[in-house]
């Protein structure tokens, strides 16, 4: 009994200790990152853990390829660069956390990451606020650029999307009765709300929104709200979700009715939707602003490189984030610091050829780049009309 | 529809019914909710989804799943759970530690196989039978009849076993079995494997059902089939199975009539409106109070 | 029969438990005796803390442990002192929460305001829940406040016009005296944090000492027992659960303000289960160990940031090996420290020893 509970107490002052251990060290190893100063950080914020961390981690994955690529060639403004990971888990509560640690460890030479747009909303200011660099490559809301001007991302607000993918639909497909299916997120209620705004804003009197169904994460039974949106005589399925709804809604939706056609998002550009949907998902069309087969050398070369590296072929989120990193060390390399107002000011001005064709940036931090319209054919993505 | 929506949810309640047996199990012999069921569930569809991946062929790959998931329940139990009740400590001091275990399952399944959606095969795939203007996919008649005879089969071991005499006695009490020479210890063992199994089932039948497992898919699903164990009153078979369905076919009627987005919360409302009117769920004993 | 009672006060030697835990017993003595220096050292510490550390990060984790310490007060009422297991308080805080938020921003109400609404409505809601303890017991107890959980989240999801669904609320503002905001920058927000607790450690200690905590925990050892002895249990159930609910409420408003953003998900069935583990890890029935367990279980995941995929592995490890090794809670000990009786009580017997020498 006697020898229990000293372990206990042992056990309990172990913990303590390690805790205060832990306090000391991160603060020991800031000390000692600011006075080195022999490397370039940036830091990768994302889910690391969780239900969302393949996002996450395929963000860290870019960055390290392209920190890599960079490094090989002398780094940045002579130095080598470091990629500091940070997990969010995805939550708002995290991501507050992880964003004040970011800003007071305050060597980050910008921050790329906070993958859902709430977790982004919650974030950006404490970035803005303390003068921090932030690129998101997904986050979609539009006010989120509007919190300041340290706030950029690399992605297209959401209502460019939607009328890309709405344009699909009715004039590449030549639909009118619109179904929408959207997953009960901040992202889904927000993007099928623009969806239908443009549809209604089209002018167009044939087509029109016949059904909306949203659904829950965290179910893959999605076969009452395709029941409802079929009896409602929808033709087409605008699909507000990742690939993870997309596929089984397409294999659901199949199975009841064959001739539907699916229009997605960019998000849902994943190898994964292939593998997921299999056959279900052939004929599945989406807006994108990377596309993997593309003939373009450097594209070619990104893909064989990340898939040799990391095993799987890069999502387009995953491609945004590469050319994220692209971005910031060609701004930190042409402005010739790492001070993040110059690097900032510099930011607003470079226009980057990287695998997602040349971005650059509005005055408002916002990107603006021509769609690919992609569909899948015999387990490929291809273009269409091709 | 309506009855369109009834075989859809009959099917998904089999699902649940198989998850809700092993709470209704473990609970029976322990007074213990097992909060970690529900990754266990996840456990064994992914290491059905990776056996299968091994091309040693599908049963063998999901005997395979299944004893290994036994084989996690009964470490869990050894592990965890069999020196808290050395200790004789609190009853809600296993409940924080199913808790904590639930995690280490879950985040361990994300680590190494990521938290992907990944494709499980469609093991019962022969298309379709059309009775009017009702399709019921031969996925779901398997579900049913699969969920059917593994119930009976549990049946039977509790009822007619020497090994479920000794499951029934501990059950009753477990001081007094152990006087009667019964290894109390492997009789819970034994329980700890069974849920396993069966969660396992359970977990290879829905995977081919919606052909998608995921580390997470317990979450929820843990949450409800722990639901239809209480409602059909937790420690009885038969009330697991009735539970279960009641669940499924609420929860699709829900989703059709009210929106998907209430299909969630309708198996606890259900729940807490059947406890109300019977404290001890539809074909629950009286005299359980521990937590 | 004096004689007994002055033996029982005076002496230490009939007490169990003295032997076997030699080593708690010394720092317990030892914290009874310096009380009150050391509470001296400790508030002066808590005050100058933000100024030592001085980090933003630090400081915005130290407000956190102070919220789920809120929390884990509230809880501790009805599942420590009551023996009622809830596992459905994420409920509360989100009643708490959103009442709070909502007002503040479309209504534009101040924090306190806001928040004491976000309690009232918390309580009436606590009331509801409290009424099934008439029937239901046990197990079939918690597990309808884990229904009731999962019931509030659904709401908080689908009622959009009022709680803006699944978009959340946004921009919660921070909370501001005599015009200066609160914020984790200039440490108002931690000082904010440290009043709230202390008021609600303050207040829990009284509920505990009172004729209600006494009633609450005869409930906890037998219930039987409790109604033999003429306490009305439904009664003090239901309070339990709207006092718990009201501080949860509390909890969950300032943890709306320092967060800044809440939607549906932020509260699911993991913060209650996260509450409840707070509560057992630190010890059921302390006031002390929700501070002990909340400072854990907070800082742990922050501080195991560089194990990176494997922190909540191992999260999970040291729920399992803490209730392992002490399932009791970590500051769960039994005072071995002879019972105080209060003044009143000493002074009765003071006086019956008085006459009884007159008698002499």
């Amino acid at each position: 009994m006697r020898k229990k509970r000293l372990l206990a107490i042992a056990l309990t002052a172990a913990m303590g200790m390690s805790l205060l251990a832990g306090c000391g060290k991160s603060e020991e190893s800031k000390d000692a990152s600011a006075s080195s100063g022999d490397t370039v950080k940036i830091a990768v914020a994302g889910p690391m853990t969780g239900d969302n961390s393949e996002y996450g981690i395929g963000f860290a994955n870019a960055a390290e390829m392209m920190a890599e690529e960079w490094n090989a060639n002398g780094g940045v403004l002579g130095k080598q660069i470091e990629i500091v990971k940070y997990d969010d888990k995805n939550t708002s509560e995290e991501a507050t956390t992880i964003a004040q640690k970011i800003v007071s460890d305050g060597d980050a030479a910008g921050v790329i990451g906070h993958f859902a747009s709430g977790v982004c909303m919650t974030a950006a200011p404490i970035y803005q606020e303390n003068k921090m660099i932030e690129i998101s490559p997904s986050s979609s809301h539009p006010d989120y650029t509007k919190i300041g001007d340290y706030i950029f991302r690399n992605n297209t607000v959401i209502e460019k999307e939607a009328t890309a993918s709405v344009d699909l639909a009715v004039n590449d497909m030549g639909k009118k009765n619109i179904g929408i299916i959207s997953i009960m997120t901040d992202w889904g209620t927000n993007t099928s709300q623009v969806v239908k705004d443009i549809v209604e804003n089209l002018g167009d009197p044939d087509v029109k929104v016949v059904a909306h169904e949203e659904v829950m994460e965290g179910s893959d039974d999605y076969t009452p709200a395709i029941t409802k949106l079929n009896e409602a005589g929808a033709d087409v399925v605008i699909c507000c979700g990742m690939y993870n709804l997309v596929a089984p809604v397409a294999k659901q939706y199949k199975a009841i009715n064959p001739d539907i056609a699916i229009v997605a998002f960019s998000n849902a550009y994943s190898q994964q939707l292939i593998e997921l949907g299999g056959e279900a998902v052939e004929g599945v069309c989406f807006p994108v602003i990377f596309f993997s087969e593309s003939e373009d050398p450097t594209v070619k070369e990104y893909i064989e490189k990340y898939t040799e590296k990391y095993g799987a072929a890069p999502s387009a989120l995953t491609s945004q984030a590469y050319d994220s990193v692209g971005i910031l060390l060609t701004a930190i390399e042409e402005a010739g610091t790492t001070d993040h107002e110059t690097v900032k000011d510099k930011l607003y001005e470079v226009e980057y050829p990287g695998v997602c064709g040349v971005t650059k940036f509005d005055e408002n931090g916002e990107i603006d780049k021509e769609f690919i319209k992609v569909t899948i054919e015999d387990g490929k993505f291809v273009k269409m009309g091709e | 529809m309506l009855i369109q929506q009834v075989f859809n949810g009959l099917a998904l309640g089999m699902g649940y019914a198989l998850i809700a047996v092993g709470y209704s199990l473990v609970f029976g012999i322990l007074r213990l909710v097992n909060f970690s069921h529900g990754s266990i569930y996840a456990f064994g569809a992914e290491m059905a989804m990776v056996f299968i991946g091994f091309q040693f062929g599908i049963v063998p790959g999901i005997i395979a799943a299944m004893v290994l998931t036994g084989i996690l329940g009964v470490c869990i139990d050894k592990v965890a759970l069999e020196p808290l009740r050395k200790k004789k400590s609190m009853p809600i001091a296993s409940l924080i530690t199913t808790i904590g275990i639930s995690n280490i399952v879950t985040q361990l399944l994300i680590v190494s196989l990521g938290s992907e959606k990944r494709n499980f095969p469609a093991l019962f795939n022969f298309g379709s039978i059309q009775i009017g203007n009702i399709a019921v996919s031969s996925t779901q008649i398997m579900m049913c009849v699969v969920s059917l005879a593994l119930m009976m089969v549990l049946v039977f071991i509790v009822y007619k076993t020497k090994i479920g005499l000794a499951m029934r006695a501990s059950e009753q009490n477990a001081k007094a079995a152990n006087m009667m020479g019964i290894n109390v210890n492997f009789v819970i063992s034994f329980t700890f494997f069974l849920a396993g199994v069966s969660a396992t089932i359970a977990g290879v039948l829905v995977g081919s059902y919606y052909q998608i497992v995921y580390p997470n898919m317990g979450y929820m699903a843990g949450l409800k089939a722990f639901a239809a164990a209480v409602l059909g009153g937790i420690g009885s078979l038969p009330g697991a199975l009735l539970g279960g369905l009641i669940v499924g076919v609420s929860e699709s009627m829900a989703a059709t009539f009210l929106g998907s987005t209430y299909r969630d919360s309708i198996a606890f409302i259900i729940l807490i409106i059947v406890l109300i009117v019977r404290p001890h769920g539809l074909f629950g004993r009286k005299g359980i109070t521990k937590v | 029969m004096t004689e007994r009672i002055k033996k029982i006060i005076d002496t230490e030697s009939i007490l169990p438990g003295k032997s076997q835990s030699g080593m708690l017993h010394n720092i317990e003595v030892f914290t009874d005796r310096y009380k009150f220096i050391l509470g001296v050292i400790l508030a002066a510490a808590l005050v100058v803390l933000p100024f030592v550390m001085g980090d933003q990060y630090l400081l915005t984790v130290t407000v956190k442990i102070g919220a789920y310490a809120i929390l884990a007060m509230g809880l501790n009422i009805l599942t420590g002192y009551t023996g009622l297991v809830s596992l459905g308080h994420a409920g509360f805080v989100a009643i708490g929460a959103y009442t709070a938020s909502l007002l503040s921003v479309n209504a534009g109400a101040d924090f306190f305001t806001s928040t004491l609404a976000g309690m009232v409505v918390a309580g009436l809601v606590g009331v509801l829940l409290g009424l099934p303890t008439l029937k239901v017991t046990g197990t079939y107890l918690s597990i309808i406040t884990l229904g009731f959980g999962e019931i509030i989240k659904m709401i908080a999801m689908n009622w959009s016009s009022v709680t803006n669904g699944t978009l959340g609320v946004k921009n919660i503002p921070k909370p501001e005296i005599f015009g200066i905001e609160m914020t984790v920058g200039n440490y108002g927000m931690y000082y904010l944090m440290l009043a709230l607790v202390v008021l609600t450690a303050v207040f829990c200690l009284m509920v505990v000492r009172s004729k209600t905590g006494r009633a609450f925990q005869a409930i906890r050892a037998d219930e039987m027992a409790s109604t033999m002895m003429g306490i009305n249990i439904t009664g003090y159930k239901i309070l339990a659960f709207v006092i718990s609910a009201c501080i949860c409420a509390l909890g969950g408003s300032l943890y709306a303000t320092v967060i800044g953003y809440i939607d549906p998900n932020t509260f699911n069935f993991d913060v209650s289960t996260l509450i409840l583990s707070i509560v057992i890890l630190g010890g059921m029935g302390t006031i002390r160990g929700m501070f002990v367990g909340a400072a854990i279980l907070i800082a742990f995941p922050e501080v195991s940031r560089f194990l990176m995929e494997y922190r909540f592995v191992l999260y999970g490890v040291i729920l399992v090996i803490m209730m392992r090794f002490r399932p009791q809670g970590i500051l769960g000990w039994k005072s071995t420290l002879p019972y105080k009786l209060n003044s009143k009580v000493r002074a009765e017997i003071e006086k019956i020893e008085a006459e009884e020498k007159e008698g002499d």
